[in-house]
């Protein structure tokens, strides 16, 4: 065991020690109030981690949620003299109704336009608090928001409003685990690092982003009411981007990730400024530096400046894990290529602007073949596998799938449906290991979702199938041994090997790769060739995009040649290597003229 | 020869002792907006405290405590739990950003400890609360001696009003649109300017269409600062009636004396050499400390907290007899005098005052004493 294994669940105990210790400590009024407020906070930094953290989306609306839940809440409580729990459970549903509303046109966005829509979620909203005097009280706001009142027992300022925040905080923070350490954490990880990948493992990102938002937002609306009922007023205040520049500073200081991260991340930046305004006028300057201090030694957080330092123990693979990997139920015997098409390509067009990059393209393959696209650089293949696999909507024509239209469908319906494919550029997750970058590819065949991730007790079991699975395909492959390395250690050659173990472990009838060879020496070629004629042999049906003749020579049994988006030469390789046209498309009329002679 | 001088060394820790014990400990916490928006206001009210404390009755040993309240809402309470518990507070500076006194209030209700904001947004001393007072004069009655001058003296009824979408703004706008219906004037435009705006082109190209026969302003001192900038860059031949942040040294230092002609504002307070020694003394340190002469939040600040510190010379031992001696005494300060009306309103004067064009030194034109609202 290394030393990390040993100092974590040490440091890990030393710090809830402190956490627990802390109030304890500090005991004044004043530090019991930070420390309340800090709660409130740590609720919407770990909210905040759910859109920011897990899916990687730059949200700039956290605020805004936290902000109009405040409102909401004590609007109830002043205005209509609702209850605590009433109110606080209102405060919920708005948010995230808001965020339903939201997400409608904003979630179609990604990168700096998404964080620009969701920052004018916020301004509306701040608008409508000034503006609607006679609901928000203006710009002063609204006073008079009670403490918090359960079953008829009002909890105090001091330890009792401490101890009644922090209970939400560890609600908070379980859920957030829940979420994590599943295989709908691991999705959710995958959709950050890389959408393309997920929804070529039938991820759907979108609906991930969108109950990831929900999420947030519902948290925001948890810490927004508690929030009014603890410094028992509202104003405009709570709606401004400060807060929202706050929230983000916590992610980053803690760590965009780590659930422990958000909690610390709030402790510092709530109680920094406060431990500092003794220097009057300097003390945002020095706030603010040591901040950035922060950030230049742990720019991924504390939280990775810890992972960096006692890095966490890689997850077992299911044999250590006390698993075994899921008996192969199919023999090892050899399936005959079929005679039926599984895949059929029909008069496919596509055109960038004036460019036909396919045009008219039809083909079709057969169960358990192995069929690979060839032609020069520029000449449609990998604009062929993006409208096969759904990446592009192809302008005409049709894509079958064992006889049923997939041309219309999104990418991970079509990879869902039996489409696997790898990518010329590889997209693994480099972060996580072999193992888990393979196993989340059962995320559809597991059927795991955001409510049953609460569900998950001691392990989730559908994450152990899901890496028995895998480690089935692993060993198949012949890459068991690393299933515990992180990807981003991997030599060029086997990350090829885990991008097409991840494919299949999806259990496609279709296999699309696009150049597998690439960066392959030649050792590594013929394994791979022998690899590709086991899968052909147990019926899958194989596309390869490759340029190197010599892996294809023996490996193809039917080719097809594009050339300017043109289909120009179909057959068996043999024939296609004599094909004038062919020849022409690689080396030029004259050299094809003079070859042929 | 020695025996003398040992007589003289003891005689002087005896008086010295003697001195010592009847001195009167206490600590001020001065919880103000030093940084952030309010920056500019709440320097000034720090300084106005400061200066309280360098001239507070002998035989009081004055420790101070700053804290900046920012701009969040939680920002002055946080700061008052912080300092309430201590047993050498009798009562606390507060900020004049109205959001956060409200906040503050059950905080301070709580600790039963007396706050002093010279703030003038309404609603601070409407929630009943007996340890909220006000320094400054409630926006119903600035507001009302803001409008009686427009009405009365300029004969003006056709207003447009430019505000700060924030408490302060709207509170005013608030006040000024009804005295002014009541009065049988009319406001023909109004617009929320938001604090951070820089450029109010196409605001006041609405405005000149409405026709106004007068432009009332109520907003923070670099808002509206940038307003009269425009308006004179515009041309905008209108009478201006602002609020108090334009008669401040420090927003009109941001402006030329032509940009300023004929714009009068309302101010609680206003100060000229000469009318007794405590003013001569007040002006003087003042402008020595500062380089500039005080505006309304440092000398209703510095009235204010003097008043507290009276008390507490005066035998105040505790939070309670500073609350007691608060709202029951009448108080003569540098700018006028303040006596507690039954919700903790403290000033009841209003001044106008108006910039002639030549300098960026307003002069005054009309006083009103004991106002009430509309």
């Amino acid at each position: 065991m290394s030393r990390s294994a040993h100092v974590r669940p040490l440091l890990g105990a030393v710090g809830l020690c402190l956490l627990a210790s802390w109030p304890l400590i500090m005991s004044s009024p004043y530090d019991l109030r930070l420390f309340t407020l800090a709660g409130v906070f740590a609720i919407l930094a770990i909210g905040y981690q759910f859109i920011f953290g897990n899916v990687g989306e730059l949200s700039l609306s956290q605020g805004a949620f936290f902000g109009l839940s405040a409102y909401v809440s004590g609007i109830l409580a002043v205005k209509a003299g609702a209850d605590f729990p009433q109110s606080f459970a209102a405060s919920i549903i708005v948010c995230v109704l808001l965020a339903v509303l939201v997400s409608i046109p904003v979630l179609r966005l990604s990168t700096h336009y998404f964080a620009l829509a969701t920052l004018g979620v916020g301004q509306v909203l701040l608008l409508v608090a000034i503006e609607w005097q006679s609901l928000t009280g203006g710009a002063i706001g609204l006073s008079g928001v009670p403490l918090p009142k359960l079953f008829g027992v009002q909890v105090a300022r001091g330890w009792p409003l401490l101890l009644f925040v922090w209970c939400f905080v560890a609600l908070a923070a379980m859920v957030a685990f829940q979420v994590k350490r599943g295989l709908y954490g691991l999705a959710c990880h995958v959709v950050r690092q890389n959408a393309v990948a997920a929804r070529s493992l039938a991820i759907d990102p979108d609906s991930i982003r969108f109950a990831m938002f929900l999420l947030s937002a519902a948290m925001a609306g948890v810490a927004g009411a508690l929030h009014a009922h603890t410094i028992r007023i509202v104003s405009p205040e709570g709606l401004d981007f400060k807060v929202m520049i706050a929230c983000l500073t916590m992610a980053v200081i803690g760590g965009r990730t780590h659930i422990w991260g958000a909690i610390a991340g709030a402790l510092l930046v709530v109680h920094l400024p406060e431990w500092l305004r003794g220097f009057q006028q300097s003390y945002l300057i020095i706030t603010s530096s040591v901040l950035i201090a922060i950030l230049i030694v742990a720019p991924e957080g504390l939280a990775g400046l810890v992972d960096r330092l006692l890095p966490p123990q890689r997850s077992k693979s299911p044999d250590s894990d006390g698993l075994s990997p899921i008996q192969d139920r199919t023999s090892d015997g050899v399936l005959m290529p079929s005679e039926t098409p599984i895949l059929a390509v029909r008069e496919l067009t596509k055109t960038f602007g004036g460019v036909h990059a396919l045009n008219n393209v039809s083909f079709s393959l057969m169960r358990g073949s192995i069929a690979a696209v060839i032609g020069p650089n520029g000449s449609g293949k990998t604009t062929l596998v993006n409208c096969i696999t759904g990446n592009y909507r192809a302008d005409s024509g049709a894509i079958l799938l064992g006889g049923g239209e997939i041309g219309a469908l999104g990418s991970d319906e079509i990879a869902a449906r039996g489409v696997g494919r790898t990518f010329q550029n590889l997209r693994l997750v480099d972060d996580m290991t072999v193992l888990d970058n393979v196993a989340v590819a059962r995320f559809r065949a597991e059927a795991a979702t955001l409510g049953k991730s609460f569900l998950i007790g001691r392990r989730d079991e559908k994450l152990s199938r899901a890496r028995s699975h895998a480690l089935r395909v692993l060993r198949r492959v012949g890459l068991e041994h690393a299933a515990d390395v992180n990807c981003a250690s991997l030599a060029h050659g086997t990350k090829r090997l885990v991008e097409i173990a991840r494919a299949i472990c999806l259990d496609p009838a279709v296999l699309l790769l696009d150049e597998p060879a690439a960066g392959l020496n030649e050792t590594e070629q013929a394994e791979l060739a022998r690899l590709l004629e086991a899968l052909a042999a147990r019926g899958l049906t194989l596309l390869i995009i490759e340029h190197n003749m010599e892996f294809l020579k023996n490996l193809a049994t039917h080719m097809v040649c594009l050339d300017y988006g043109e289909l120009i030469a179909s057959g068996r390789p043999s024939a296609i290597y004599q094909d004038e046209r062919v020849i022409e498309a690689y080396v030029g009329r004259r050299q094809a003229a003079e070859a042929t002679a | 020869m020695r025996f003398a001088r040992r007589i003289m060394l003891a005689a002087t820790a005896l008086l010295s002792s003697s001195a010592l014990a009847q001195e009167t400990s206490l600590t001020v916490p001065i919880i103000a907006p030093i940084t952030g928006l309010l920056a500019l206001e709440g320097t000034s009210q720090l300084n106005g405290a400061n200066m309280a404390i360098a001239h507070a009755p002998a035989g009081l040993k004055i420790k101070s405590q700053v804290i900046d309240s920012g701009t969040a809402a939680e920002g002055g309470a946080n700061a008052l739990e912080r300092v309430a518990g201590d047993k050498s507070t009798y009562f606390s500076v507060a900020p004049l950003f109205g959001t956060q006194v409200l906040a503050m209030l059950p905080v301070a209700l709580e600790y039963k400890i007396p706050i002093l904001a010279p703030t003038g947004t309404g609603p601070v001393t409407e929630q009943g609360n007996p340890y909220m007072f006000r320094l400054y004069p409630h926006d119903a009655v600035s507001k009302a001696a803001h409008i009686r001058y427009v009405v009365e003296e300029l004969k003006l009824k056709k207003a447009a009003i430019l505000y700060n979408t924030t408490g302060y703004g709207q509170s005013g706008f608030k006040y000024m649109s009804e005295y002014l219906t009541k009065v049988g004037g009319e406001v023909i435009f109004s617009e929320g300017v938001d604090l951070s705006a820089k450029e109010i082109s196409a605001t006041l190209a609405k405005l000149k269409a409405a026709k106004p026969d007068v432009v009332l302003i109520q907003m923070h001192s670099a808002s509206i600062a940038m307003v009269v900038k425009q308006l004179a860059a515009a041309n905008i031949q209108i009478p201006v009636v602002g609020n108090t942040t334009i008669a401040m040294p420090a927003t009109a230092s941001l402006l030329q004396p032509s940009e300023l002609k004929g714009v009068c504002a309302e101010s609680a307070s206003w100060l000229e050499k000469g009318a007794d020694a405590a003013t001569d003394r007040f002006i003087n340190d003042y402008v020595s400390k500062h380089g500039a002469m005080p505006d309304a939040y440092a000398i209703q600040q510095y009235d204010g907290l003097m008043m507290a510190l009276v008390a507490v010379k005066g035998g105040a031992k505790s939070t309670e007899d500073v609350r007691k001696y608060m709202s029951t005494t009448e108080y003569k300060g540098v700018a006028m005098r303040y006596k507690a009306d039954a919700k903790g309103n403290l000033a009841h004067s209003v001044v106008i005052v108006c910039y002639d064009g030549a300098s960026l030194n307003p002069k005054l034109v009309k006083r009103y004493d004991n106002v009430a609202g509309f």
